[in-house]
């Protein structure tokens, strides 16, 4: 027999072997043993200027290129560390404090540990990325060290020894081998100052067993308060949940564990879905879950424990006998929480206050009292939170919750901050610098909900500056709704073409950007766009052929020629989504350069172009479409209005007008068959700012109007875009980017259509979007034109959202636009502000064989995740712009009484919403506020059946209001004693 | 879950901690079944095997003989221990990716073996997997070369395996992908790989198996490191096969 023993000798004079074995649960709940090999190392840098050792023995990578030394050779210095020092933190101060080493100015020269940056990674991976982001950051100088690689500071894990220790140990080791490496390459340098190695930990047996080992260490507070910024550094460290006093009462109960919710899902006793809150009513919440087909109802605030809106939950189904209808009340928290005070949770009578108890208890006797009218249904209650959906939340400091005596002082209390979003509960924030915060917009993290806080607790994060000045509230609704506004990054800007504005379409043809180019220089072409519009995607043109057919060409800006696949600036545009354009801004997805020159389709010009040519015969049917690649010269740029006065002037008998007849005839066609189709005419309630062109200030409201040029133009670029998706579904049948629009379930509907059963006598059939369409036309008063409006916005809040998907995710039949009456769909015509319509053009550019397709657009798990991105960046982009229009509006409002019609879109028991056309805004009346009354609830007589509230108003007797009616309403706007914030107020006339 | 392969960027260190251009620890020897007619014993990393040869000998008679009566055919099979992966896995007999693998091996072998000089024969390859932690096929030919050897078949030159992969984070500079040598489970799992097997020195590639998209640009430099692998792992295989010499010359080793 031969022996299969080995010896273990080192394979090469610098790596020893080493093993790791570690034991893995997976979520099935299988254990896996892992046994993974280590090669240890002694040429992996300290990465300090300082040091000349390591910089010879480094090793490089393939292409010869070692990494720069990060650490600098002369750190910031501190009042205790006068000779500048390099900080190494361990896991807990990252994972706690993230928003202070991200702080600027501060925290320069740290060495991230490879332990660290794995446990880092297990606990958080937002955390995670937000640390690696930072290493990449070049001004805040963040090394990562890997000390398990390296022979010296490699820690063995000893038997009996939590996995916690051993990394401890691992960073403490770490630290001492930097500290003494340090000075040996200052003294081999003969420099006399060497920094000082600081470890931060807030774990107090580490830092003890450090300062055995001689090494510096210092919990995260600590070290901060001795820097010079401290005050306002302090704040953004979180609160650590264990400093609340032991014996607080627990509010709320506990959560289920992980393994238990996941059982329940899986067994069907339990579901899981994500919870909204009302904006209307802050006390309650929905989940949509697939078993069943309405949403459950979540009541109070005991049921919905600690869930706050978007957080990804689990719920159990309570019983029967305690299911409700829906609130029929307006409840906000403001009004209901006003006097509670943030430091002492102790006098509070529990988790629901008697305020609230009461609020809802009258909601109980509601629901029994109308019987079978309406419907009570399902009530659940959370058992628990499979995912946060925490982010950073803008809002201002309540007042209220500032303590008197303090209001100048530098003392640290709690305050509560009340954010934006309506639907997020107060949060609760300890700052020393109250007084100062009061009247701003304040950024804050939530850190964490305990069960024994009323309030989830939060840390500053930064102040955005003074309520209502427009820089604020701008950035405030920016960080709202997640938008990328930072200036573009260097990186970014090199990847510009190197003429800048001096660019042109190359003379020569031999140029390679003339390749598989055709020459469409000598077509008449124009572009039509709103006025002042700088970044034009389109141009179209008409031309009558021999045979009586029309060729029509749209003519897109050739964005995929100056941004390449996966470089810096495409990876900014798929991060950034699409241009927001707000009410005096506009972010870009792509540097100006780009945007709003090279890429603008600018008249007078050569440009590049990505052409859709189309034979068109008399009755704008499809002959035959032709894609390429093209170099075109716009001959005028028109704005919509200039557009139409030129069509309708007759005395205009040029070749470029009678383009635009031919293509206004082909429009009306194309529209007539759409509409024809089922394609549903839908509205919103869109207004436009103007502004004082000089200080940007709001003067007026003006509802947008519309005019047959628009619709030319939108016809156009819908048949673009449904010829394109179609070519590229067939080149690419697995990973063609496309752009759906499901059908709306029914029971969507179900509300709306009563209520037009119940008070117009009126039908919204609902089976296709055929029949939606002819039905909403027939919903209209003579009387009454903006009725049908309104019906549709209501209409359109009934739908579903359009998407962007994979083409392989799903089946042909779900490709369905059901709103465009198209099978397919995709967006292509606007690639200047839609990254979609940039990944399109680069699918089409491969599927008519001018250039092949990059990886990144064949992956589809890639493309899948890009299409989660311009989701969520599209609806956020929306949601921003509709919120900046809403804040001038306001502003536009300030200090003025005006009086205007208004429509009552929904009843509530103690108020109804009121829908101003004139201004697109929505706004609650409050039956306590028509009383004059001080006490604080008013009721009038709620009829739920008949959509009918019957109430007695001061001065005027007895009034009724039912839904649809047309009121007066006064609109003026008041400043809120209790937070300083301007707000519109409606009163009925 | 412990840091991935995006990692490497930071300071061009693998997840074990090699570098791009190093190969695990390699551990082989030879004649370690001694009822065979060769065997060996082969190591890389924690990738464990060991792999037996019988022939060549007389082929059964009936069925097969019809094909290839002039040389010997070669057939291979391979087995997975069920303690060899991280599940206890049970693979079906006729699995597939299996039958890939034994074809692959005997087709890379008839290029080195003189299978004419054994015409009517039968040489069988077993290769028990005992441990799997990534570059599988690469460690099977050279366990298999190792027990050529030892059953001494006449070849004209050793076959010599590994993996090559690129580093998936340089998305957006192709040029600066960098190519990692000796792949373990890990690395495979992530990452776009090629096996490559050469012979005779640097220029004969034997066998080139890519199951992976790589980008046109990065398969140059692989291969060019993957056939630098394979000359190391030569010189490797090299030293076991002489030094187990020495001991058969020397009479140490029935």
């Amino acid at each position: 027999m031969t022996s299969l023993k080995r010896s273990h000798a080192t394979i090469t004079p610098t790596t020893t072997l080493s093993s790791k074995t570690y034991l893995r649960t997976l979520k099935s709940g299988k254990v896996q043993k892992i046994v993974r090999e280590l090669y240890l190392r002694q040429d992996i840098p300290c990465s300090s200027q300082l040091c000349t050792v390591c910089l010879e023995q480094q090793a490089s990578g393939y292409h010869q290129k070692a990494a720069p030394f990060v650490l600098s050779a002369t750190p910031a210095a501190t009042k205790q560390f006068p000779q500048g020092h390099y900080l190494i933190p361990d896991t807990n101060a990252f994972l706690n404090g993230m928003d202070l080493f991200e702080a600027e100015g501060a925290f320069t020269d740290v060495i991230v540990l490879q332990t660290v940056l794995e446990e880092v990674k297990n606990r958080s991976l937002p955390l995670y990325h937000r640390l690696i982001a930072l290493t990449k950051n070049d001004g805040k100088r963040f090394y990562v060290f890997f000390n398990d690689f390296r022979l010296e500071t490699y820690v063995q894990r000893e038997a009996g020894e939590t996995i916690n220790d051993r990394n401890d140990r691992a960073i403490r080791k770490a630290t001492a081998w930097y500290n003494e490496h340090l000075q040996q390459a200052a003294s081999a340098r003969k420099s006399v100052r060497c920094p000082a190695v600081v470890m931060i930990s807030d774990d107090r047996d580490n830092i003890r067993k450090g300062k055995a080992e001689n090494v510096t260490a210092f919990p995260l507070r600590d070290y901060v308060s001795q820097l010079p910024e401290a005050d306002k550094l302090l704040d953004m460290i979180p609160e650590r949940s264990s400093t609340r006093d032991g014996k607080a009462e627990l509010f709320y109960p506990e959560y289920m564990s992980m393994s238990a919710m996941l059982t329940g899902v899986k067994a069907g006793t339990l579901h899981q879905g994500i919870f909204n809150v009302s904006t209307y009513n802050y006390l309650e919440g929905s989940v949509h879950v697939p078993a069943f087909d309405r949403q459950l109802i979540i009541q109070g605030r005991e049921n919905s424990n600690r869930a706050v809106s978007g957080d990804v939950v689990v719920v159990e189904v309570l019983p029967k006998d305690q299911w409700k209808a829906p609130s029929s009340k307006v409840i906000e928290e403001d009004e209901v929480n006003k006097n509670e005070n943030a430091d002492n949770e102790d006098e509070s009578e529990g988790i629901v206050t008697e305020q609230e108890r009461r609020a809802l208890q009258e909601e109980v006797k509601k629901t029994h009292a109308s019987g079978l009218e309406n419907q009570p249904r399902p009530t659940a209650r959370v058992v628990g939170v499979i995912k946060r959906n925490w982010r950073q939340y803008v809002g201002h400091i309540d007042r209220d919750s500032v303590r008197g005596g303090s209001k100048n002082g530098q003392a640290q209390q709690t305050v509560f901050l009340i954010p934006m979003d309506k639907r997020v509960p107060k949060i609760r924030v300890r700052t020393r610098q109250a007084a100062d915060l009061l009247g701003k917009r304040v950024l804050v993290a939530v850190d964490s909900w305990g069960r024994d806080s009323r309030y989830p607790v939060g840390h500053f994060v930064r102040s955005l500056g003074e309520l209502e000045t427009k820089g604020a509230e701008t950035e405030a609704l920016l960080l709202e709704w997640d938008v990328q506004y930072r200036p573009f990054p260097k990186t970014v800007l090199d990847c510009l073409p190197a003429e800048g504005h001096d660019w042109k379409v190359p003379a020569s043809k031999e140029d390679p950007g003339w390749r598989g180019r055709r020459d469409l220089r000598d077509l008449i072409i124009c572009s039509i766009d709103p006025p002042g519009c700088v970044d034009i995607d389109d141009a179209l043109h008409a031309k009558k052929l021999p045979n009586g057919n029309f060729e029509v060409g749209v003519h897109i800006a050739d964005v995929s020629n100056f941004v390449r696949p996966n470089n810096a600036m495409d990876k900014e545009a798929s991060l950034r989504g699409t241009t927001v354009y707000l009410v005096d801004k506009r972010i870009d997805m792509l540097p100006m350069l780009l945007g709003t020159d090279l890429c603008s389709l600018k008249p007078y010009v050569e440009r590049f172009a990505f052409s859709v040519i189309w034979e068109l015969d008399q009755d704008a049917n499809i002959v035959s479409a032709d894609y390429t690649k093209s170099v075109i010269r716009s001959r005028e740029a028109f704005s919509y209005q200039a557009a139409q006065l030129r069509i309708d002037d007759d005395s205009q008998q040029d070749e470029l007008t009678q383009g635009m007849r031919r293509l206004m005839m082909l429009s009306k066609k194309l529209r007539g068959k759409r509409m024809a189709a089922g394609a549903l005419n839908l509205a919103s309630p869109e207004v436009r700012v103007e502004a004082e062109s000089e200080t940007s200030d709001p003067i007026d409201v003006k509802t947008k109007e519309l005019l047959d040029t628009n619709q030319l133009v939108e016809e156009f670029m819908l048949l673009a875009n449904i010829s394109v998706a179609s070519k590229i579904n067939d080149a690419f049948p697995q990973t063609a980017l496309l752009r759906r629009h499901a059908a709306p379930p029914k029971t969507n509907f179900e509300e709306l259509s009563n209520q037009l059963k119940v008070k117009k006598g009126m039908e919204l059939r609902t089976d296709s979007s055929k029949a939606l369409a002819d039905s909403l036309d027939t919903c209209a008063e003579p009387a009454n034109p903006f009725f049908n409006t309104l019906v549709r916005i209501l209409a359109t809040r009934c739908m579903m959202s359009a998407e962007y998907f994979c083409a392989g995710t799903l089946s042909y039949p779900e490709f369905r636009h059901y709103g465009l009456a198209s099978e397919i769909y995709t967006h292509f015509t606007s690639p200047i502000r839609r990254y979609a319509d940039l990944e399109v053009h680069r699918q089409l550019a491969a599927a008519i064989d001018y250039e092949p397709l990059d990886a990144s657009l064949q992956s589809r798990s890639k493309l899948e995740g890009v299409c989660r991105n311009i989701n969520f960046r599209h609806r956020n982009a929306q949601q921003a712009g509709r919120a900046s229009v809403e804040f001038y509006v306001g502003q536009a409002l300030k200090g003025r009484v005006l009086e205007e019609d208004g429509f009552v879109m929904r009843i509530f028991s103690n108020g109804f919403v009121v829908f101003v056309p004139r201004f697109g805004i929505e706004g609650l009346i409050r039956l306590k506020d028509l009383a004059g009354s001080e006490r604080d609830e008013v009721d009038g007589v709620f009829d739920q059946a008949e959509y009918k509230l019957e109430f007695d108003a001061v001065g005027k007797g007895k009034r009724t209001v039912e839904l649809f009616q047309k009121v007066r309403v006064k609109i003026e706007d008041e400043l809120e004693g209790s937070t300083g914030k301007r707000k519109i107020k409606l009163g009925l006339v | 879950m412990p840091l991935d392969t995006s990692t490497y960027i930071l300071a061009h260190l693998r997840l074990d901690g090699r570098r791009w251009n190093e190969l695990r620890r390699l551990q082989a020897q030879m004649s370690t079944q001694a009822a065979a007619d060769g065997s060996s014993y082969f190591e890389m990393g924690n990738t464990k095997i060991i792999c037996t040869v019988a022939g060549p000998q007389e082929q059964k008679s009936g069925g097969g003989g019809r094909s290839q009566q002039d040389k010997a055919k070669i057939e291979v099979e391979v087995n997975f221990a069920g303690f060899s992966g991280m599940d206890r896995k049970k693979r079906a007999r006729s699995d597939k990716r299996t039958s890939e693998m034994q074809h692959t091996i005997a087709s890379a072998f008839e290029s080195t073996l003189l299978t004419h000089l054994f015409p009517h024969s039968t040489i069988t390859l077993n290769l028990h997997i005992l441990s799997q932690d990534g570059s599988l096929l690469a460690a099977c030919l050279n366990a298999a070369t190792l027990a050529l050897v030892d059953a001494g078949i006449p070849m004209t030159d050793y076959i010599s395996a590994t993996t090559v992969a690129t580093t998936a984070s340089y998305a957006d500079k192709e040029e600066e992908a960098d190519p990692l040598l000796d792949l373990n489970g890990l690395e495979e799992q992530e990452l776009p790989f090629l096996t490559i097997a050469s012979s005779g020195g640097e220029d004969r590639v034997c066998s080139l198996v890519l199951e992976t998209k790589v980008h046109m640009a990065r398969l140059e430099p692989m291969i060019s490191v993957g056939l630098d692998g394979c000359s190391q792992i030569r010189g490797i295989l090299d030293g076991v096969i002489r030094a187990h010499g020495r001991k058969v010359l020397e009479g140490k080793v029935g």
